[in-house]
């Protein structure tokens, strides 16, 4: 079997004949069924990591009084003030944050690593005053996750794999050494808008 | 026109949001994605393939823009750092849409289509100039790279 078969499945375009080759490859080949449930798992993360947030407020609808203006309508949409405004709308969109709402206090921030072979993952940070925190393994996919509240500002963190050997978080680039030779990963949780 | 915009105003957004990585920018260029249709398009049955069309010649108006800047920058603060790590070390670059920055820009761009714009493989062959069975190869190339990338943990 070709493996972009699994990507054609993911995204639905496999067609009759193809869905019997694949359900056929998956039911007789470990490996195949393996990597098409890592990458399903990965699939929702890369999926649903970012639309929640914009789920509760809607973009500005244009109106229809506007859009019967046609090209007027267009430049009403890009004049320099309605532009800005509606980008903050969209900004806060996007975060999935009302505009007149109080600041949050915290955040939910996901924490996932990818490790099939590890038996169990901590997450260790400034945020647990440096108390291991065991993280959640995502079926047999290989995924570990953990969501933590936080509050806004700079944070500092790392992974402990199995019996202790501490990993910075491969996907974060900020980074800093420890005092114990080791690095620990940085991420910052911007003010609610 | 107000169907397309309710239909594929966040898919859009969550496009341009995995091609940049900057909700900010990823936030202006649909607005100005979707008043250019308005401007150019408005009388036209709505496509969502043309909408997609004009958000990805924006963003690459917008990369040339910034390749121009970021060359006369290097001319005269030459820093060792090429852009694409400087925006990747931005600290509000988000987990998952750095390591998205990470993949080749053509496979990120299919990739980003396959996620978030609901159009099928032969449309985004057609809107990228791709042959279909190029689409099917290299979306998965970019997922397996994207795996790899998110994978480096392993020991």
């Amino acid at each position: 079997m070709k493996d972009y078969l699994i990507s054609m499945f993911i995204d639905d375009e496999l067609d009759l004949d193809e869905k019997i080759e694949f359900v056929e490859t998956v039911h007789g080949d470990a490996r195949v069924k393996d990597e098409t449930v890592g990458l399903l798992n990965q699939e929702k993360w890369l999926r649903e990591d970012l639309m929640p947030r914009m789920a509760p407020l809607p973009m500005p609808a244009p109106r229809r009084r506007r859009l019967d203006l046609g090209i007027g309508m267009a430049r009403w949409w890009r004049s320099p003030l309605a532009g800005f405004a509606a980008a903050l709308v969209l900004i806060a969109a996007v975060w999935g944050l009302h505009p007149k709402a109080p600041a949050a206090v915290e955040k939910p921030y996901r924490f996932v690593l990818f490790n099939p072979t590890a038996r169990q993952i901590q997450l260790v940070g400034s945020f647990t005053q440096w108390v291991p925190v065991p993280m959640q393994p995502s079926g047999a996919s290989g995924y570990w996750s953990l969501t933590v509240d936080l509050p806004a500002g700079e944070h500092r963190y790392s992974f402990v794999v199995g019996d202790g050997r501490q990993m910075p978080d491969p996907t974060v680039l900020s980074r800093e050494k420890d005092d114990f030779g080791g690095e620990n990963s940085i991420i910052r949780i911007d003010e609610a808008v | 026109m107000r169907q397309l915009y309710e239909a594929h105003r966040h898919r859009l957004l969550g496009y341009l949001l995995r091609r940049t990585g900057d909700p900010s920018l990823a936030a202006d260029l649909t607005q100005e994605a979707f008043a250019r249709y308005l401007e150019r398009y408005a009388d036209r049955e709505p496509s969502a393939a043309l909408l997609f069309v004009i958000g990805r010649n924006l963003l690459y108006d917008h990369a040339r823009r910034k390749a121009a800047y970021n060359d006369f920058q290097e001319e005269d603060h030459a820093d060792g750092k090429d852009p694409e790590s400087q925006f990747l070390a931005r600290d509000e670059c988000r987990r998952l849409l750095c390591a998205l920055q990470r993949i080749e820009a053509e496979e990120r761009d299919l990739l980003a289509l396959a996620t978030s714009s609901g159009l099928s493989y032969k449309e985004i062959a057609e809107m990228t100039g791709n042959s279909l069975a190029n689409v099917k190869v290299k979306v998965h190339r970019a997922r397996i790279k994207l795996r790899n990338i998110l994978d480096v943990g392993v020991s």
